[in-house]
């Protein structure tokens, strides 16, 4: 019998029920109600089979009995122990190899990690602690974390990709990132609610210049990058405050994030470090998103490399290698457009089905300007480019989402092709992995 | 529907039913068969309540459940079998707990069954883990306030059974990108705007590297004393690969029995032992 016919008799029994039926007065008011529920769980029932069976109820009274007599010392265990290898690979300090050993609990109210890596070529030993304890108050979720260590980081603060960067290097050569030293710690405070974040953080860090030590690949290919720009030594005290927003109304969101490294604070460098994305996801004909994003940086005071801004790679533009132009301001616009469906079902191709590939192509502009970390001739130091300073890019994507180990993160092989004037750039291939919403970081 | 079209579909659905059961208990189906006549349509000016309205009522329906329940008790019943669609299913695991929670933070299981059909190197390795609060978000978590900008609605029917007017409301994320929420219908009972069933769809796999579909994912509520609560969360996947050992797919459910709701569990309950 279908649902809708059992929409009918449910009607018309409700209709002539207490009319005709006063003997039934002692029956439940909303019988109608739970057989109509009771219908649908005997056909999920039917579907599912042997998982729904009764349970054997035997000897559960007296389990119940016995494990309410023993002493119970709390929920069981809280804390999650996890380790696991460490490694890592670019032209700074050749290989890494290390463990990391954490401790947390189940619900992430704590967490403290800790790891140790040697590196092959620089001999150094590398790692360092974190600490984060975090509580909920009403809706809003706070967390105190602190982190210390001696670390090799990337030149460029915005750019978060490690992973692919690593493996290009290692495979290819291909990594024109820019690496420092750093050594210090940081204390922070966050604040998450259902819509938005905020967070202020205190680092004291020495940062210092790393040579090149490792040329080498597995392919033998001509490295793309055989410098590493050399960071300004000196020690960096400065307070970062970021928040971000879900913006009313619009399918938007907007990030900011202000660093202040102050003298006063005893840092070596006086600067002030702004930086805004807007971005978010526009769904149409529910198998297309279109995913614009926007972001502008400007670094004021001293025009130290560590803090600049870079243009190029796959977070900006892909059309350009990563971090192939800096300077003391950025703007970067970009509209992605991912197709939601299976590129290779759609073409009736057989293929794994752990191997859904998605469709994308986007059309993206940026510049950056003002003093060249790089030493090149630079341009004013302005709020905004010149005119000539944009350089303009349209491309295709394949994207994979694999699901794991993040949720939201996306292999890419990118093809763009320059647009309009620009120095003799070429159309190039490019591979990462990252977030579809790539300049927003993710809170 | 007009009146004849809704009598012939109400006798043909009916006639086995009296066929099957000519004296059960309950309400009996009376038909008119010697009258024929047409009703008129009666056009109705009366406002409609909005979609918006209807969410906004769930969201506080859902809100006012949560906060009528101070104390629960149940047994949870969890269980997973491998190979569900083949002509032999096997279960694999079979957990048995009784849950004592009251207010938003103390919680107390009781395991009372642990069977395994390959038990486990390391013991507990598959375990049910309650955590405190008398809320379900898993019913309602595309419901609460916060998550209406992340969902498109719209109202796939209103069924009348009895004095209970249900409206089918389906739902499905804003978001093509990244881990997709899961979609569904639910059946909300809009006598206290309660959600009474949900059917989750998950058009995409949340993680194709290692699980290539749900097919299907069912959650039912249940009243008790005048309670919605959940009665069973039921589930059937399968793995891209066969994993070692288990197979490809497989089924997962939580049955929630023997409800004991706002009688009062005694602090003591919750006090723990002091370790020797």
């Amino acid at each position: 019998m279908s649902a809708r016919a059992w929409l009918c008799v449910a009607v018309m029994v409700a209709a002539f029920a207490p009319a005709q039926l006063p003997a039934q007065e002692g029956a439940p008011a909303d019988t109608s109600l739970h057989r109509f529920l009771g219908q649908l769980a005997d056909s999920t029932d039917r579907y599912f089979g042997l998982i729904d069976a009764p349970v054997d109820t035997a000897g559960l009274d007296s389990a119940l009995a016995a494990g309410l007599e023993k002493p119970w010392y709390g929920p069981r265990s809280r804390r999650r122990v996890s380790y696991g290898p460490v490694t890592g690979f670019q032209r700074v300090d050749g290989a890494l190899f290390g463990a990391s050993l954490g401790v947390n609990s189940r619900v992430g109210r704590w967490s403290v990690r800790g790891d140790l890596a040697r590196t092959s070529r620089s001999h150094d030993w590398l790692g360092g602690g974190a600490l984060a304890i975090g509580t909920r108050l009403r809706d809003v979720s706070w967390r105190l974390r602190a982190s210390g260590g001696r670390r090799t980081e990337g030149l460029d603060r915005d750019n978060s990709e490690r992973r692919v960067a690593a493996l290009r290097a290692l495979l290819s050569g291909d990594d024109t990132r820019n690496y420092l030293r750093r050594d210090g710690y940081s204390v922070g405070i966050d604040a998450d609610g259902a819509e938005w974040h905020a967070g202020l953080e205190f680092r004291d860090r020495l940062e210092s210049p790393l040579p090149v030590t490792t040329l080498w690949n597995l392919f033998h290919r001509p490295p793309e990058a055989t410098g590493n720009l050399a960071a300004t030594f000196g020690r960096t005290r400065e307070i970062a405050f970021n928040a971000a927003l879900r913006l009313p109304l619009l399918p938007l969101r907007a990030q900011i994030t202000q660093a202040f490294a102050d003298q006063a604070l005893g840092s070596n460098f006086d600067y002030r470090r702004s930086r805004v994305v807007v971005g978010g996801e526009i769904t149409a004909f529910r198998h297309l998103s279109f995913v614009p994003q926007f972001a502008w940086g400007r670094l004021s005071g001293d025009p130290v490399p560590q803090a600049s801004f870079y243009l190029g790679g796959p977070q900006t533009l892909r059309s350009l290698h990563t971090e192939s132009m800096g300077g003391t301001g950025l703007a970067v616009a970009r509209l992605d457009v991912i197709g939601a469906d299976d590129l290779l079902a759609l073409l009736h191709l057989p293929h794994p089905a752990m191997f859904p590939i998605q469709g994308g192509a986007f059309v993206a502009t940026g510049a950056a300007w003002g003093p060249d970390p790089f030493g090149g001739p630079g341009s004013p130091a302005s709020g905004w480019p010149e005119r000539n300073a944009w350089l303009s890019e349209a491309g295709l994507s394949l994207l994979y989402h694999p699901g794991v180990p993040d949720e939201d993160g996306y292999f890419r092989a990118n093809y763009a092709w320059p647009l309009g004037p620009g120095g003799g750039r070429e159309a190039r291939w490019s591979v990462s992995y990252s977030r579809a919403l790539d300049l927003l970081r993710p809170f | 529907m007009p009146l004849p079209a809704f009598l012939i579909a109400l006798v043909l659905a009916a006639a086995p039913a009296f066929a099957a059961s000519p004296t059960s208990p309950g309400p009996t189906l009376a038909i008119e068969d010697t009258m024929h006549t047409e009703v008129p349509e009666v056009l109705v000016r009366a406002p409609r309540v909005t979609l918006d309205e209807i969410l906004d009522r769930v969201a506080r329906g859902e809100a006012r459940r949560d906060s009528m329940l101070k104390d629960v008790v149940f047994t949870a019943t969890m269980r997973v079998v491998r190979d569900p669609a083949s002509d032999k299913p096997k279960l694999f695991a079979e957990r048995v707990s009784r849950v004592y929670r009251k207010g938003e933070d103390k919680v107390r299981t009781v395991t009372l069954r642990h069977w395994d059909a390959r038990p486990p190197k390391k013991r507990g390795e598959v375990d049910m883990n309650f955590t405190a609060g008398n809320g379900e978000e898993i019913v309602n978590f595309a419901f609460q306030p916060k998550a209406r900008k992340n969902f498109r609605y719209h109202i796939v029917g209103r069924d009348l059974l009895g004095d209970h007017l249900i409206y089918r409301i389906a739902f499905e994320p804003r978001s093509l990108l990244g881990m997709p929420d899961p979609g569904g219908i639910v059946w909300v009972d809009t006598r206290d705007f309660i959600i009474v069933r949900q059917e989750l769809d998950f058009t995409r796999s949340p993680t194709p590297l290692i699980i290539k579909g749900i097919d299907r994912a069912i959650i039912e509520r249940q009243e008790v004393d005048g309670y919605w609560v959940l009665k069973r969360l039921i589930m059937r996947a399968t793995f891209t690969v066969p994993i070692p050992r288990f197979g490809r797919a497989f089924d997962i459910a939580v049955q929630f029995d023997d409800y004991r709701i706002n009688q009062g569990i005694d602090d003591a309950m919750f006090t723990k032992a002091v370790k020797p």
